[in-house]
């Protein structure tokens, strides 16, 4: 009986304007979108390829281990997925410093050279986005009217007579009504990963095509929630216009006004005084760092009383030879960011200097030491202020577009894709890792208080034994256990929906 | 005759379910819209005067102690003017740099230092780029998709809908030309339209004009009128469409859901596609690093000048005047440089502009945003007011220079310039402005398309209507 019901509403969906219209519409945009931004991938990974090799090279041709600082720039690969579901993919910086005096954060990267920043103004696309406007409005036009044109044209009525169960009924339209909504879904994906696998550049991988699967099983349950709700408006309604009506207005308020809308209202600005205070105490930390390491020149024989070099005495300590200095920091209050480092490149060291030297490693030693400890300590404090003035006014916003079947959607596609703000916290956190390993392969070495620090004319810098970068997203299981809450929801509103519509429809007079 | 008609659809549309809706939600965001923009907007303004007070301050302090440090030091950062429409259309503000700058030290060596040059920062949102990314519910917003969706759906069944009851073979068989009616139908629907419309962007003025933190003045109401105008043409542009799609096709589900379908593709989804498709063609190309090229060029130049330099004894005239030829061409060089890249960017920009005209919404937020004094175009004006600003402080230092007869006219190094303090008064201030006028030029041509669009789809409905068969 269940059989026929299917086959009768299938056949009555399939040979509508509205299936061919479906298919057409969701082909055009999926496949069209699909090529542009496989191109902007392409391009994205030719300019990522470019900057690893320009970095590499760059590594090289520092002759002093200090001169490391402002070279090793580790590289964010573009996630293929982001063709999925861009997420913050393009929006975060690829492009980041390795370097002992900072612990490196989503804030600290930076964009590309050749990136134009003016081309932020336009919106980005990816088909997550295609299927959340076209798919919730298809499945909508194919609601409106199943029990509602039904009861208008009296064929309900006719049906019901029958010895059939109404969850019967309401069963049979609702499977008919997703398969129809699957074939569009179904064919445009299978085209766009036809696209994909022709295209040279981007591999994917067995965990790639599971990452998909898991992106295909959320819309699938997005698209049925959809279909819930046009089915829940046309059981609650009399007339087939009213439903169609109520169902635009409810497409239009969840899918373009509520995400808009709930962010523009709930803007959250972060407190600019913890920002000061915290910002105050950082300096502090540094300062503080400063006065030890005057201290330390100080009190040492042989560097100590300053002489030539005036009070701060890295201008040279005397050597002969010197080349120049350097200093390096950065200051940059917004994102809490503040250090401070000076030092000298030597390039050849007379020989009446050589008594110095040593000192001078002894100084480095420990400047190097304290520097990193200072660095752990305005980790500290760095770390949970950043977390309270950004991430937590992202998550809120996060946690409130979640309110509408798009956000989760959204969601749950972007931690399938790894493109979400975990996803892309995990390439920061790889980062820190690495600066973690670069600075204990210093310690384990003794760079830090070697004459290659400064100087190059004994012996240059060999970068070939320092620990290679790489990153590994993550496995689908992490993605999997990010996107399961969101999924969750979904499928509980589905279920949800389902009853109360079955609820509707047993009490109703046809 | 018309008015009877159209007076009959408004009174059909005022007692529907779409109508209560389109009221509710167009109020609903119209509100919203005013007060975030009395939330936001003070705060923006304060914290322009005091940047603007910084710049002036900034003359002062350098201005007094001597010319050539004024010269060297610039006149500080230049700030951009926020717009009192902002509401309007927030034009993506925050991807565009508020200020260009001006007076940062690059290099300096003994007693020579580099001379200030213009530069053009661009915005880094960094602190905003874990956020989720979302339009700014802004006119432009509601006009260009809520008011457009609202219009379709006023019109799909129009002609299509009477059709389907029989009604419409009524109407025909009074002696009425078919085009009264069209018209009728029209006018009709977009006074049902324009009613709640009308009654959310008085809601929004009257919350912000009310309010004492912000003040709107005659140019800004000015302003609005034509914005109003535009969403006006552009609400016509729909409806010209729905009924040209209802008048063609038998039964109102289809007619909507093919009018729903080409609103998606043109609407939501052709911009942001086109802007892909042309930001692909441009961005490839070598990678232009600018320090890389800026240090190279400035390595360049001093290997070209410091051997020269260093044969004239210090202190001589012939020193001096290298010395000064030197800091002004580096300074030239770099400021070139910095334009150079500007213009690439800008020209970018300009083409994925082009594209994204076919569709109807991007026009007329491109309307909105230049006649609400935000957004691209209005990011040129004010490069441009920044560029007038400086050619006239640097005629203003010539000029200064020129004054005083005891200065050797030698500009870039301290002693070849007037030892004078200059009065602060005399020194040209920046003030950004706005100019109706030229927002009119630029947006000259994008009303034009929207009119064009209107035309063609309103004979478009009165040809399909007048050969269809009842």
């Amino acid at each position: 009986m269940l059989k026929t019901l299917i086959r009768r509403e299938l056949l009555d969906n399939l040979m509508t304007f509205r299936f061919a219209a479906a298919v057409f519409i969701t082909l055009l945009l999926v496949v069209a979108n699909t090529i542009v931004l496989l191109k902007d991938y392409e391009q994205r990974l030719t300019a990522y390829n470019t900057a690893v090799q320009e970095s590499h090279e760059e590594l090289r041709a520092e002759k002093t281990y200090s001169g490391y600082s402002g070279t090793l720039v580790v590289h964010r690969p573009p996630n293929p997925l982001s063709i999925f579901n861009l997420g913050l993919d393009k929006q975060v910086g690829n492009k980041i410093e390795v370097y002992h005096a900072f612990v490196p954060t989503i804030w600290d990267a930076e964009k590309h050279g050749a990136d134009n920043p003016f081309l932020n103004l336009f919106t980005s696309i990816d088909i997550v986005l295609v299927f959340q406007g076209v798919l919730s409005l298809l499945a909508l036009i194919f609601a409106y009217d199943a029990l509602a044109g039904e009861r208008e044209r009296g064929t309900l009525r006719l049906v019901l007579t029958h010895p059939i169960q109404r969850g019967y009924i309401l069963f049979a339209k609702y499977i008919s009504a997703m398969l129809c909504l699957l074939v569009p879904l179904l064919i445009s994906l299978l085209l766009s990963i036809i696209l994909l696998t022709t295209s040279t550049t981007v591999a994917l991988n067995t965990d790639d095509f599971l990452r998909i699967g898991g992106i295909v099983l959320t819309s699938l349950l997005y698209v049925s929630l959809f279909y819930l709700i046009g089915l829940c408006i046309s059981a609650l309604t009399r007339r087939t216009s009213t439903a169609l009506m109520l169902c635009m207005f409810v497409w239009g308020v969840l899918v373009l006004v509520y995400p808009n809308l709930i962010l523009t209202a709930v803007d959250i600005v972060p407190q600019p005084e913890t920002q000061i205070s915290v910002y105050h105490q950082i300096k502090q930390m540094w300062e503080k760092l400063d006065r030890e390491k005057k201290q330390f020149i100080r009190n040492d024989a042989v560097l100590g009383p300053p002489s030539r070099g005036g009070e701060d005495m890295d201008a040279g300590f005397g050597l002969e030879g010197v080349e120049y200095t350097f200093w390096q920091g950065e200051d940059k209050p917004s994102i809490l960011l503040y250090f401070h480092q000076t030092g000298l490149y030597a390039g050849k060291i007379k020989a009446e200097s050589e008594p110095q030297v040593p000192h001078v490693q002894d100084y480095y030693g420990f400047y190097n030491r304290e520097t990193i400890n200072t660095v752990q300590r305005t980790w500290l404090v760095r770390k949970p202020a950043l977390e309270a003035i950004y991430i937590q006014p992202a998550n809120l916003g996060r946690m409130l577009l979640r309110f509408s079947p798009g956000g989760l959607y959204d969601a749950a596609t972007e931690a399938w894709a790894g493109t979400g703000l975990e996803g892309t916290q995990d390439f920061f956190s790889t980062v820190q890792r690495y600066r973690r390993a670069v600075v204990d392969y210093f310690y384990d070495q003794k760079i830090f208080e070697s004459r290659q620090w400064f100087a190059a004319d004994k012996g240059t810098a060999d970068w070939d034994t320092l620990p290679q970068f790489s990153f590994q997203r993550s496995d689908t299981g992490i993605n999997a256990k990010r996107a399961l809450p969101d999924m969750l929801l979904l499928l509980t509103m589905n279920v949800i929906l389902f009853t109360v519509i079955m609820l509707i429809f047993i009490k109703s007079e046809v | 005759m018309v008015w009877d008609i159209a007076k009959r659809e408004l009174y059909d549309n005022l007692n529907s379910l779409r109508f209560a809706l389109a009221t509710v939600l167009l109020l609903g965001l119209m509100l919203t819209n005013a007060v975030v923009h009395l939330r936001e907007h003070p705060e923006r303004v304060q914290q322009y005067r005091e940047r603007v007070s910084g710049h002036q301050n900034h003359i002062a302090a350098h201005a007094e102690s001597s010319l050539y440090d004024l010269a060297q030091q610039g006149p500080g950062d230049l700030y951009k003017k926020p717009s009192d429409l902002r509401f309007c259309a927030e034009g993506g503000e925050t991807f565009m740099a508020d200020r260009a700058v001006g007076g940062y030290h690059r290099w300096s060596t003994g007693t020579l230092k580099s001379f200030w040059i213009l530069t053009y920062p661009s915005a880094t949102p960094n602190r905003d780029n874990v956020r989720p990314e979302v339009t700014k519910v802004d006119w432009g917003f509601i006009i260009g998709y809520v008011l457009s969706l609202v219009a379709l759906l006023f019109t799909f069944d129009s002609i299509s809908g009477e059709r389907e009851r029989g009604t419409l073979r009524l109407t025909l068989a009074n002696p009425i030309p078919r085009h009264t009616v069209l018209i009728g139908k029209f006018l009709g629907a977009f006074i049902s339209v324009s009613i709640p419309f009308i009654l959310a962007v008085l809601v929004n003025l009257l919350v912000i004009s009310t309010s004492s933190t912000v003040h709107l003045d005659a140019e800004a109401w000015g302003r609005l009128g034509i914005i109003f105008f535009v969403a006006v043409l552009y609400t016509c542009l729909f409806l010209a469409f729905g009924l040209l799609v209802s008048a063609r096709v038998q039964r109102s589900a289809v007619s909507l859901v093919i009018l729903l379908l080409v609103w998606i593709v043109f609407v939501v989804f052709m911009p942001s596609t086109l802007v892909s498709i042309a930001g692909r063609s441009t961005s490839s190309g070598p990678t232009y690093d600018l320090w890389e090229r800026s240090s190279k060029l400035h390595g360049e130049l001093r290997r070209d000048y410091s051997p020269r330099r260093h044969k004239e004894p210090e202190g001589t005239t012939k020193r001096m005047e290298m010395d000064g030829a030197y800091v002004t061409e580096d300074a030239e060089q770099q400021e070139q440089l910095h334009e150079e890249r500007l213009t690439r960017r800008i020209a970018e920009v300009h083409r994925a502009r082009a594209i994204t005209r076919i569709s109807p919404v991007t026009i007329v937020q491109n309307l909105i945003e230049s006649f609400a004094g935000t957004g691209f175009e209005r990011h040129l004006q004010f490069l441009e007011n920044v560029q007038t600003y400086v050619r006239e402080f640097r005629t203003s230092i010539v000029d200064t220079d020129n004054a005083d007869p005891e200065s050797l006219h030698i500009f870039g190094v301290r002693t070849g310039m007037s030892q004078e303090p200059v009065s602060p008064e005399a020194v040209p201030k920046f003030e950004d402005t706005l100019n109706l006028s030229k927002d009119f030029n630029t947006a000259a041509m994008e009303l034009l398309l929207l009119t064009l669009f209107v035309l063609v789809l309103l004979s478009g409905a009165y040809l399909a209507f007048v050969r269809v068969e009842v």
